[in-house]
């Protein structure tokens, strides 16, 4: 007769397969989400299936840091925990540890997990953006040495500026070693010497663009010294390598224009810089030839000739005066000589002798105006006008007027 | 050292313009700055390389090959 077991013992026994087995200990599992139930304990119970299958799941209320986002019917999920057998059911079931929307859901959900934490990380802080330089000598390019975006970047950065080296490191940009090979060519252009790194492909599914997505290419672009424009996708594909990079253009032909300055705008801007300095050198010489010239004039209307020149002048000025007041005086004397000298002539006596009048004096030469001075038989002379007569008194006589 | 670039020597030749249109520059000093602003254009157009170049391609031993 076999041995005969107890529920319990087969149950058990069961058990202990399950948790011997190393695989079931840590195992991920993908499916649909069914039959979820959020029990008010803070537990979620609930099936997953696919086309061939179903097995439960429940995800207990200390695991559910796991879990970051609401579980609903129909998600396609991937479970990251344990198998187990419930004894007294006599079920297995998972025990979620872990539960990630899985496909696009799934890398949508890690992309914005790994967002999260870099930028928690001060990975994307506007401090560490380096500027990009507005002119560049040597271009370095990592992407796919094929398809659109590297004939896009090499023709617009060639069409701006032909004189710009571009350096290419061929890339692999989609699937599994896309992040390492990505990774290697910032590496290997950051010893090229190169100005500015373009790192980047063209559009395609999150799928595609994924490596753009992994930590470590978020890492190195971080940690590149040189600027990185990162050019992923089209304009609507925002990759974590966007945030990272120190500028993210739309395109790569975007890219390459943000790069690459219009080599006739660099021409312009000298010429314009040259042209500028010689108006301001012309502009401040005329204006120091106009000074010069204002204060020649200003110094020729100041100077001793002028001042000497002003006081001769003056000086002719004052002998023409004094001439003139020395004749004018000169004038009046002459003129007052002259009426004096017919004053003179009115009051000569020889005047008066002409006119019949004579000068009577005695011996002594005293002229006689007094009877009193003439005694009869007195010698008196008379003084006419033209000679004199000695004349004897005979006799006076007193006349009263 | 930081290497000279075109930028740095655009905004210096800005300065160097902004003081020689300043109405009280002397005449000596605005000689200096022109001659300074020449030397500028000078190295602008010296760092200015005027050679059509090839796309270089980077193979697996890190040396250059044209693309």
């Amino acid at each position: 007769m076999k041995n005969i077991y107890s529920v319990a013992q087969v149950n058990s026994y069961i058990r202990n397969m399950f948790t011997q087995d190393f695989m079931l200990q840590s195992i991920h599992v993908r499916g649909e989400v069914s039959n979820c139930k959020y029990h008010s304990s803070g537990h979620i119970y609930f099936t997953l299936k696919d086309e061939k299958g179903t097995i439960a799941c429940v995800m207990f209320a200390g695991s559910r840091g796991g879990l970051g986002f609401r579980l609903q019917e129909g998600q396609q999920i991937v479970v990251g925990g344990n198998i187990d057998v419930y004894e007294r059911d006599g079920k297995y079931q998972m025990y979620a540890k872990t539960i990630a929307l899985d496909g696009i859901g799934y890398l949508y959900e890690k992309f914005e997990q790994l967002k999260a934490e870099l930028s928690e990380l001060g990975m994307f802080a506007e401090e560490y953006k380096q500027p990009i330089p507005k002119y560049i000598h040597r271009l370095g390019v990592v992407t796919a040495p094929t398809g659109a975006a590297v004939r896009d970047i090499i023709q617009i950065a060639s069409r701006r500026n032909p004189y710009v080296q571009i350096i290419l490191y061929p890339a692999i940009v989609q699937g599994k070693q896309a992040a390492a090979s990505i990774i290697n060519g910032i590496h290997a252009l950051t010893v090229q010497d190169v100005d500015v790194i373009i790192v980047g492909r063209g559009g395609g599914s999150i799928e595609d663009l994924w490596a753009f997505n992994e930590r470590e290419v978020a890492q190195a672009i971080f940690d590149c010294p040189i600027p990185v424009i990162s050019a992923v996708g089209h304009e609507t594909d925002t990759t974590i390598a966007d945030f990272a990079a120190d500028m993210r253009a739309p395109t790569p032909s975007a890219a390459a224009e943000l790069a690459v300055c219009e080599f006739s705008r660099l021409e312009e801007t000298m010429e314009e810089y040259a042209t500028a300095l010689y108006r301001s050198m012309n502009g401040k010489c005329n204006r120091c030839r106009l000074q010069v010239q204002r204060l020649a004039a200003l110094l020729r209307m100041n100077s001793p000739i002028g001042k000497l020149q002003q006081r001769q002048t003056y000086l002719l000025r004052l002998e023409e005066n004094m001439q003139a007041a020395m004749e004018r005086k000169l004038r009046g004397r002459r003129h007052r000589l002259e009426l004096y000298t017919e004053k003179l002539r009115g009051l000569s006596p020889l005047d008066k002798l002409s006119q019949g009048f004579s000068c009577v004096t005695d011996e002594t030469g005293r002229t006689v105006t007094d009877i009193d001075q003439v005694e009869p038989g007195q010698l008196l002379t008379i003084h006419m006008k033209n000679g004199i007569v000695r004349a004897r008194a005979e006799e006076k006589e007193r006349v009263v007027r | 050292m930081k290497k000279q670039t075109l930028e740095d020597a655009f905004l210096q030749l800005e300065t160097v313009i902004e003081r020689l249109e300043a109405e009280d520059i002397s005449l000596e000093d605005s000689f200096k700055a022109y001659s300074e602003g020449m030397e500028l254009l000078q190295f602008c157009n010296a760092s200015i390389d005027r050679v059509e170049k090839k796309v270089l391609k980077m193979n697996e031993d890190g040396e250059l090959d044209e693309f």
